[in-house]
């Protein structure tokens, strides 16, 4: 009993690893153009933006909640930032502060709904999606902002290493999953994060503040929403009403791919960044094969229920 | 343990009262717990007995009453309050954290930080300390566990009530409240974790018992309190009575008058 319950935690970890290396060795077989270091810088840049969202939406999803506002509260920063700048002639700093301002009180109203008026996440985010949704639209009438300084595309800049072009944001994103990951596993908040998405009750009384614990994810899921809103500006050098409606489910499917688990507790940020892969890399792959973008969301849409189910299982074999 | 019968009053309540709407589930309760006893609290369904335990653990506040700790009146506001008095709680089903280590459950809301501004800045925990911490505090408890980095689900049930006993009693400076610790658990296992309940008590520390498992209780207790419509309606010796004696106290069958003088205990 105790030998397979022991080796389980590693397989379910390197899970999403390993399906990330077949999907490639996959598409290796399919397209040649693949295989390419500018193919992967591409695709690094394609997933920037779901990748930082995701990181948000793997904390709360390890407090055992679930974000269903992420795209929309994205899209909704990224309108600000650039009308800020666009209307009233904001520096890209200060513009930029006031879009990721606006993400991080969402985040904030998310977290005080969830926490003081005890509505479950799924319940309050999906209003708060189609409310952000619904001021995107409003307050950008429906129009892209295209008149925007070049402050704010700054992160859409490439680098070389030989050949290959490599954009800045991407290696903010790969950043912040390092600091992130480095914060869940050694500091006190951190841990404490995973205690409440384990046991909230006996979490709570060990006297750790679970509210307070509870609360300051959904404000930083917020942040990171922010820093996706700039993401997405820099790498379409707009400000797009209509940017985060694939990144709002894509976000939770990187989460559960990368092996984090919906009932709380249990899960490494650094998985996310290979579920996000997975999902770029099908994406990308999926396009150079010449198939349809509908046969992408089914792609996806059959990924999410197999690693939930594998989540599911390993679950019941750790017991 | 008749020594203990002369041992000094650790924790006292008087007249706890406790309503819920037109239930009363504490009618003037009175409880003593002397130092360095295991005092199992027992009874029916109703009887009062979780109430108590509650009024005494801090997770509820009684309407009426006073208790005292040393001596001193305390007024509980919350578990935290009885935590930093000294009094540690282990919660049926509650306890712990499933996918965390032992050595994290060991020390979860009390972590060790490292030392200097990684520690008071970046708020950086100091998991090997934590870990030899832990294995040292295991090994005094003589609970043998091979590994204080598995995730506490790895375990058995018997083990896990381990760890948070063992937790409990790492941290109690006064009292040890053990809320069923043995329900749901094998004959080894139970007994296992009797063992530990004995060795937290040899410590010096003074656990309160609740539990539904007789056998149990007379194997282990040193003082029985018999919880009965709110009231405390005897405290035996379970060297000194039997158990269907108890167990009729406990029903309402006999009166606490109707039993030998000896059976009681003070």
């Amino acid at each position: 009993m105790n030998k397979t319950s022991i080796k389980l935690p590693p397989i379910a970890t390197l899970g999403p690893f390993i399906a990330l290396l077949l999907a490639c060795l996959f598409f290796a077989t399919q397209s040649e153009r693949f295989l390419s270091a500018q193919n992967f810088s591409l695709i690094l840049q394609q997933v920037m933006v779901v990748g930082v969202i995701a990181i948000g939406q793997t904390l709360i999803i390890l407090t055992a909640g679930i974000d269903l506002s992420c795209g929309m509260v994205m899209a909704l920063g990224s309108v600000v930032m650039t009308k800020f700048a666009a209307d009233f002639g904001l520096p890209a700093p200060a513009a930029i502060a006031c879009g990721i301002a606006v993400t991080t009180l969402f985040g904030l109203v998310n977290g005080l709904l969830v926490t003081k008026v005890k509505l479950p996440s799924f319940i309050v985010t999906l209003g708060t999606l189609n409310i952000a949704f619904a001021i995107t639209q409003l307050y950008s009438k429906s129009q892209t902002v295209t008149d925007i300084p070049d402050g704010m595309t700054l992160l859409g800049n490439t680098f070389r290493i030989g050949d290959t072009a490599i954009v800045y944001g991407a290696v903010l994103m790969l950043a912040l999953y390092l600091l992130t990951w480095f914060a869940l596993r050694e500091t006190k908040p951190g841990r404490h994060v995973y205690a409440v998405g384990n046991n909230p009750e006996a979490t709570r009384l060990t006297g750790i503040a679970t509210e307070k614990v509870l609360l300051s994810v959904y404000v930083l899921a917020g942040v990171f929403y922010g820093i996706a809103s700039l993401l997405t500006v820099a790498r379409t050098g707009a400000g797009d009403p209509n940017a985060g409606q694939t990144e709002n489910l894509d976000a939770i499917t990187a989460v559960v791919l990368g092996g984090t688990s919906l009932f709380g507790g249990r899960g490494v940020v650094l998985g996310t960044l290979v579920g996000a892969l997975i999902v770029g890399v099908f994406r990308n792959g999926l396009t150079l094969m010449g198939v349809s973008s509908v046969y992408q969301i089914l792609v996806t849409g059959i990924l999410v229920i197999l690693a939930v189910a594998t989540d599911q299982l390993s679950r019941k074999g750790a017991r | 343990m008749n020594a203990h019968s002369n041992a000094p009053i650790v924790m006292q309540a008087k007249g706890l009262v406790k309503r819920y709407g037109q239930v009363t589930a504490l009618d003037g309760a009175d409880f003593e717990l002397r130092a360095g006893e295991i005092l199992a609290v027992i009874g029916d369904n109703g009887a009062g007995k979780s109430s108590l335990i509650k009024a005494l653990s801090g997770a509820t506040i009684p309407d009426q009453g006073e208790i005292f700790l040393d001596g001193q009146p305390i007024h509980f506001r919350s578990p935290i309050d009885a935590r930093r008095a000294g009094i540690e709680t282990v919660y049926q089903d509650l306890a712990v954290a499933p996918a965390m280590t032992i050595a994290e459950n060991l020390f979860l809301g009390r972590e060790l930080r490292r030392p200097g501004i990684m520690g008071s800045v970046f708020q950086m925990i100091d998991k090997k300390k934590m870990l030899e911490e832990s294995i040292a505090r295991m090994n005094d408890l003589k609970v043998g566990i091979r590994s204080m980095n598995q995730a506490v689900e790895t375990l058995s049930g018997g083990q896990r009530q381990c760890v948070a006993v063992a937790r409990a009693a790492a941290f109690a400076e006064h009292v040890v409240i053990l809320d069923e610790p043995t329900a749901a658990l094998g004959v080894k296992e139970g007994n296992m974790v009797l063992e530990l309940i004995r060795r937290v008590r040899d410590k010096g520390l003074s656990v309160i018992l609740i539990s539904h498992n007789m056998p149990h209780v007379f194997e282990i207790a040193d003082r029985i309190h018999i919880a009965r419509l709110g009231k405390r309606a005897a405290v035996v010796d379970p060297r000194r009575i039997s158990m269907s004696d108890t167990v009729a106290v406990m029903t309402g069958a006999k009166s606490a008058a109707e039993l030998p003088p000896q059976a009681l205990a003070h």
